[in-house]
């Protein structure tokens, strides 16, 4: 019987084994994101940068701008002459982006998608990685590609935060077959060149890299919450419902208990 | 009770047998005394029927069944109703905890051989409900028209074209239009909200009738009408009321807990329950890389994809449904249950389910040389495990069941 689980366990191995493409693209594993829905600072600097700098191109339009503004605790006054673009807008209304739709396939070949629900399709932590790996590429339309989406059709819209990120490369230690580092016969660890890393260029953006990661961070933390509105709310009423079901089976359990004296 | 509401009550108990079938179905049912967990996934079942059924009916208030608007609606559903999000997770939840119970259920009929006379008939209906059930999931799968929705329907629906003559005319027929759209939305909908749900119940009544009229099993397959006492009631039973309703109560305070830990912090599965490219609306034009079935389709699935020719597939698919109705005339074991059947039924029901979890994997995963292999030696292990059953329940030795439970 154990050799009939082992070798089920040797199957389902060999399996596993067979490559799968990384779910960051030529990044490899995504950078991890771990969101704070209850952060409202978070939250709010990330829905600026989203008004400011994606809303142009981008709609959202599952989400009502006064739900944003009640879920967020932006007086709705502020919130619509700061946040909310458009004489004609009414704060019950969804948020259907600025540009049409004819005008964007001409400007981009293809309109900019929805990002509603862009979070919840790939994942925070695939956005995250994505909006961090823009990198000239001088063959590309707008000069850029991207490390997680190669050949994405967006500019790189937060370079003046960013500064210039190219690609460069870089000399790593040689893993051996055994996975440990070569080295040489006086113990000094042999490298080879490796291209493909991202580096930014010193100064030339406005913001350091620590500062831009968390421009980002609070972006996606916003883009996150615009996914499911109510993910917060879930999580904190899933307590109390699970409380709930654990003291109601402890009494039944008691009773059951009592009643199995009966029969047992 | 009062004079009063007793006089109304016997008038019309006197017309209707209200007292007769509480007593007789419920309160003085007689139920083996000793059976185990094992045992509580059939009441399981019918609270998820009532979780689905009542979900369902708030989801219709916010659905729309529309090409247009389908996905928006179930937005519209997760932001804009109150609490819509519960009613909507409750239902996603409840779909694949349907699933998972009714597997363990019928699994459990497996081991204890649920299946073995008088109780056949009790086992067909439960399977046509399980047939029942994996097209209302289907059905129900395709309504958000996400992407996942819109492509696994083009995957299934296309099955029906592999049929030789009639095929093409029927998958047109199923889609009600030259390519998946609001006609198919439409028809899905009234299938899955009005059609099926009404055969289902119909099938639960009747899997419960035919239940209480050959009295549950036990995990010792001892059969408890042999000995009974001066009113014929087993003397191995207790009444339901209030004996077996508290292990039931137990039972659905524990679901209870596994069913809001998966819906309030693990409401997509990860992506096994909710696929995370149905978070995009549907798009004709692009396929997605990797088209999977949710988890508990994924061993039929696997096996779709195991057989190179769609027509087989679709045969060796269906065959892998059909042969679980035979299964009462093609176990020969004198013994119901596996604890008293003898060591081959034991290693074939070890490696069934290994087998079976290992296509449910495969059944996710992008196809590779590899897996499609696995995939066929998974497929080849389910059908040895119902083709040589009357087999290796003839020739071993199993052991004498006990005269009382």
């Amino acid at each position: 019987m154990k050799l009939v689980i082992l070798s089920f366990f040797f199957l389902f191995s060999l399996g596993a084994s067979s490559a799968e493409s990384a779910p960051c693209g030529n990044y490899g594993e995504c950078d991890e994101f771990v969101p704070q829905l209850n952060n409202l600072e978070s939250l709010q600097l990330g829905a600026v940068t989203f008004m400011n700098n994606c809303y142009g191109c981008h709609s959202l339009k599952y989400s009502r701008w006064n739900r944003i503004a009640k879920d967020l605790e932006i007086p709705e006054e502020i919130f619509a002459s700061n946040l909310v673009y458009g004489q004609t807008v009414k704060l019950g209304d969804t948020m259907n982006g600025s540009m049409k739709k004819e005008v964007a396939e001409t400007w981009f070949g293809i309109s900019p998608p929805d990002l509603t629900l862009v979070t919840r399709l790939h994942g925070s932590d695939w956005v995250y990685t994505y909006l961090k790996t823009f990198y000239e590429d001088s063959s590309k339309p707008y000069g850029v590609n991207n490390m997680v989406y190669p050949g994405a059709a967006m500019p790189n819209v937060l370079a003046s935060m960013q500064g210039q990120q190219i690609l460069s490369c870089k000399q790593v230690p040689i893993i051996a077959s055994n996975g440990g580092v070569k080295r040489d016969s006086s113990g000094n660890n042999i490298t080879e060149e490796k291209c493909g890393y991202l580096k930014t260029i010193p100064d030339s953006g406005t913001l350091s890299t620590e500062e831009f990661d968390e421009v980002i961070y609070n972006l996606v933390n916003f883009m996150t919450y615009v996914g499911e509105p109510s993910r917060a709310d879930r999580e904190r009423i899933g307590w109390y419902v699970i409380l709930f079901f654990i003291i109601f089976t402890s009494f039944a359990y008691l009773l059951f208990k009592e009643y199995q004296k009966d029969y047992h | 009770m009062s004079n009063q509401s007793s006089g109304i009550f016997n008038w019309v108990n006197d017309r209707l047998p209200i007292k007769n079938t509480y007593e007789r179905h419920l309160s003085k049912h007689p139920v083996p005394k000793k059976v185990n967990f094992w045992y509580m996934f059939g009441a399981l079942a019918s609270v998820v029927l009532i979780i689905q059924i009542v979900s369902g009916i708030w989801l219709m208030f916010g659905y729309e069944n529309t090409e247009e608007g389908a996905f928006a609606s179930v937005e519209y559903i997760m932001r804009d109703v109150d609490y819509g999000w519960v009613v909507r997770y409750m239902h996603t939840t409840g779909a694949s905890m349907f699933f998972a119970v009714v597997y363990l259920h019928m699994f459990r009929g497996l081991m204890y051989g649920s299946y073995h006379k008088p109780r056949e008939l009790v086992w067909i209906f439960g399977m046509t409900i399980y047939l029942v059930m994996m097209a209302e999931g289907f059905l129900g799968y395709v309504l958000p028209y996400g992407q996942m929705s819109y492509w696994g329907a083009q995957v299934i629906i296309s099955l029906f074209g592999a049929i030789p003559f009639i095929g093409e005319s029927l998958e047109l027929w199923v889609r009600g239009d030259y390519y998946i759209s609001g006609a198919t939305i439409s028809r899905f909908f009234a299938l899955h909200v009005v059609a099926l749900p009404l055969i289902l119940i119909a099938l639960v009544f009747m899997h419960l009738v035919a239940l209480h009229e050959v009295g549950a099993g036990n995990p010792e397959g001892v059969d408890i009408e042999k000995y009974v006492d001066e009113d014929g009631v087993p003397l191995d039973s207790v009444p339901f009321f209030p004996y077996k309703i508290l292990n039931a109560l137990v039972a659905i305070g524990i679901f209870g807990i596994v069913f809001s830990i998966i819906m309030f912090f693990f409401p997509e599965g990860g992506g096994y329950m909710l696929e995370l490219a149905n978070f995009e609306e549907a798009n004709p034009l692009s396929t997605p890389d990797h088209i999977a079935p949710v988890w508990y389709y994924s061993p039929y699935y696997a096996m779709l994809r195991a057989i190179p020719d769609k027509l087989g597939g679709l045969i060796v698919m269906g065959a892998a449904i059909a042969i679980l109705f035979v299964v009462p005339w093609l176990d020969r074991s004198k013994a119901a249950s596996i604890r008293y059947k003898g060591n081959l039924s034991k290693i074939a029901m070890t490696i069934f389910v290994i087998s079976w979890l290992m296509l449910a994997w495969l059944g996710t995963m992008p196809v590779t040389e590899l897996r499609t292999t696995l995939s066929q030696i998974g497929t080849m292990i389910y059908f040895a495990f119902f083709l040589l059953m009357p087999i290796y329940t003839s020739i071993e030795k199993s052991r004498p069941v006990p005269e009382r439970l």
